[in-house]
């Protein structure tokens, strides 16, 4: 087990949730939104671990039985999970680029034509 | 010819291999554009539905291990699609709704531009709902969501010239990323507990062996899931991505893109975590469904837009089906997906309505509208049929699923002598009434009264556009009729899995595992499906509306005599009051019908319309809180 990086993580989606609440500046949000990302991808890439394991890359020929290696699953699961953030991030910037041109603002409070 | 064990996951792929030529021939030319994507959703239909037979009436659940990879001494290693008779029932859901949205979308499509593009997202949100339903890996479920909310969010600002499309997609984006995070830290909590991402095999180490760190993981996967399906403190960014989307969008999030929520709700609360006998799983979920119903149809009742006040309302009607789900007895599930079931047949086909009126007007605000059914003759019946159905009166669907809803809440209520199911099924009978109130509103603004200029130039729609709407009246009338029939073919297969998880876990993960994890099926009181005549209140119904006709005829004399100017210059009394000006004709606007009621609530509607303030913070911050309640709840109570 490594604490610190269960604790890292818990501290960065939590510092990215305070950004999404109390930002107020739409592409702050997205930097939120991307602050969470990253403390889930530690905290996936952090369930995989094990004391003294090495990287799971083999070949056929080297693996044999009784090597001890972490788990390769929840690094796959980042990968995937980071890609999918990053393209979160692409697709909240392009949207706030078109809300700017539009709205000429970037504030959240001014971007409520529909609400009620 | 291949087996039908290879349907589910051909049906899946045809879908996205579909959205890839659509990417290479359909840009530029239109007939190989349509022709792709009617076939593709064409052919997911004929596959998803040549396995009702052997699914649905022979009781096989089919497993599906991509690339053979079958579980080793017991662990799951590859990615495997399980389709019981609960996912094959949402997933013909999808399929039906997604075939009918682009046989409409052909015509109602025509006048905007990257179509190309449009349906390359088009398809990409049908196969992953579809996915969605089908996948046994938890992992694969939360790529799905995430292909969903991402089409869903790029189609809902697919009209960005309008500026509210894309504030409309900013704030879904946000939310529903949100709540893909809670599921993702859902799912590496639990794998964190179990080392396995299979769902089967979730299922079977989980029982009994619920850790704290297991239950916190379920209430973020639950609150990841309630945000999919727009659960009331969830619920806002389906009010805004509804009415923004263009309208075949809007009847496909209605239809499925919820329904993929409630579906998730659904299979963790009743099969991997198995915690539906808790009281207070049932507690939760009930309340939960009961606010939901409540806050959508009264925010329902205060809108001006037509397709936004259907968002509303399908905002209220999945409250029926998250309140009956809760109850965890066979009849509540039963009403439960039966309701899932219609209101994707009735809310599809007002969306479909709505987008009519949208097409040969332009205009869906309701005090713009006005005096389209001699217009619109066809539009206006569908849309008739569609509003009685929602509203639940007999012979229609509507009116068979709430009473079985009704039905299985008060059953609860005596059951478990808990007076907060009482309630619920109070709340449940008012918010049907409120929703027969609202329909007449919508129908009086929009398709009686006077015509104002605007629709002076309205026509019927393209055959093609009504094709679908027809298509979806019949279904409508015909569950309603035929209730036992769907109930038998259908309900009850995918209800009995839902409660059956130990034949889930076996034909996954092997004959004999969860007898070897020592689980046995949950017990469900037996259900009794004796329980309406929708014939006897027809009669009830014709015998009511003939007494009133009768009222109206017999009043009618005296009834209608107008004291307007042209009266006055008969007898001339009242001239010096108009000063012989003809008075304008005066159009009851569709958001004043209820003014009186509105007036009496308005310290509740002021605080309503506060919280729906448009301000992508406040909706974060309703999401957190809900997640926190949520998760609470499930740390203090769920062992």
């Amino acid at each position: 087990m490594i604490y610190m990086n269960y604790i890292a993580a818990v501290i960065l989606i939590v510092m990215g949730l305070y950004t999404i609440l109390f930002k107020k500046n739409i592409i702050k949000i997205v930097l939120g939104m991307s602050i969470v990302d990253y403390g889930i991808n530690l905290l996936i890439v952090s369930t995989g671990f094990k004391e003294g394991g090495t990287a799971p890359v083999f070949t056929i020929r080297e693996f044999v039985a009784g090597t001890f290696f972490v788990d390769p699953v929840p690094q796959a699961l980042t990968l995937t999970s980071i890609v999918i953030g990053a393209c979160v991030d692409a697709m909240a910037l392009a949207l706030a680029v078109k809300i700017y041109q539009q709205y000429h603002t970037t504030n959240a409070d001014e971007i409520r034509r529909l609400h009620g | 010819m291949i087996s039908y064990v290879h349907f589910p996951v051909l049906a899946v792929m045809g879908i996205f291999l579909g959205a890839f030529l659509e990417e290479i021939f359909g840009v530029h030319n239109k007939a190989a554009r349509q022709g792709i994507l009617v076939a593709t959703t064409g052919i997911a239909f004929l596959l998803i539905c040549a396995l009702v037979k052997p699914v649905m009436f022979d009781g096989e659940v089919i497993s599906y291990w991509m690339g053979d990879h079958v579980p080793v001494s017991g662990y799951a290693i590859g990615i495997g699609y399980e389709i019981d008779q609960l996912g094959l029932f949402f997933a013909l859901l999808v399929v039906t709704t997604s075939l009918l949205s682009s046989i409409f979308s052909l015509r109602y499509m025509e006048r905007d531009g990257m179509l190309g593009r449009f349906y390359v997202l088009f398809l990409m949100l049908c196969g992953a709902v579809l996915g969605l339903t089908l996948t046994g890996d938890i992992f694969n479920l939360f790529i799905m969501i995430e292909i969903m909310t991402f089409a869903a969010v790029a189609l809902t600002a697919f009209r960005g010239e309008r500026g509210f499309a894309l504030e409309a997609a900013f704030k879904y984006l946000v939310l529903g990323s949100m709540g893909s995070s809670f599921t993702l830290a859902g799912i590496a909590l639990l794998y964190l507990q179990c080392h396995t991402l299979n769902m089967a095999q979730l299922a079977s180490m989980l029982h009994g062996n619920m850790t704290p760190v297991s239950v916190f993981a379920f209430g973020l996967m639950l609150t990841g899931l309630s945000v999919k399906a727009f659960i009331v403190p969830f619920h806002t960014p389906a009010a805004d991505a509804y009415a923004a989307a263009p309208t075949c969008i809007s009847m496909m999030f209605s239809g499925m893109v919820n329904k993929a929520g409630v579906y998730g709700v659904i299979r963790l609360v009743y099969v991997i975590f198995r915690a539906i006998d808790l009281p207070a799983m049932q507690v939760l979920l009930a309340i939960f469904g009961a606010v939901t119903m409540f806050i959508g149809v009264t925010m329902a009742l205060a809108q001006h837009d037509f397709k936004r006040l259907l968002a509303f309302h399908s905002i209220s009607q999945i409250g029926y089906v998250i309140t009956a789900a809760a109850l965890g007895t066979t009849l509540g599930l039963s009403g439960a997906l039966f309701h899932a079931m219609n209101h994707t047949l009735f809310k599809g086909l007002l969306f479909l309505c709505a987008g009519s009126v949208l097409y040969s007007v332009g205009t869906t605000d309701l005090d713009r509208l006005g005096g389209l059914s001699k217009k619109m003759p066809q539009t206006t019946i569908c849309f008739l049929i569609g509003a009685f159905s929602i509203s639940g009166l007999p012979p229609f669907n509507g009116f068979a699923s709430k009473w079985m809803v009704y039905q299985a809440i008060y059953a609860k209520a005596v059951e478990s002598g808990n007076f907060l199911y009482a309630l619920i099924t109070v709340v449940a009978v008012v918010v049907s009434v409120m929703t027969l109130a609202s329909f007449i509103k919508v129908t009086q603004a929009v398709f009686f009264g006077q015509c104002p200029v605007s629709c002076a130039g309205a026509k019927e729609v393209p055959l093609s556009m009504r094709i679908p709407m027809w298509v979806m009246s019949a279904l409508c009338v015909i569950t309603g009729v035929f209730y036992n029939q769907v109930e038998a073919w259908f309900l009850r297969p995918a209800v009995s899995a839902a409660f059956n998880v130990t034949h889930y876990i076996d034909v996954m993960m092997g004959e004999g595992t969860a007898a070897a994890f020592g689980i046995s099926n949950v017990k469900a009181a037996a259900a009794s499906f004796s329980y309406w005549d929708p014939i006897l209140w027809l009669l009830l119904f014709v015998v009511v509306m003939a007494a009133t006709g009768i009222v109206i005829i017999t009043g009618a004399r005296e009834r209608g005599r107008i004291l307007t100017p042209e009266g006055a210059e008969e007898d001339g009394k009242y001239a010096t009051f108009f000063s012989g000006e003809k008075s304008l004709p005066s159009h009851v606007s569709g958001s004043d019908l209820f003014w009186g009621f509105k007036h009496d609530w308005k310290s509740y509607f002021r605080v309503m319309q506060g919280a729906h303030s448009g301000i992508i913070n406040d909706y974060a911050l309703w999401v957190v809180v809900g997640g926190a309640i949520i998760t609470l709840w499930l740390t203090v109570f769920v062992r």
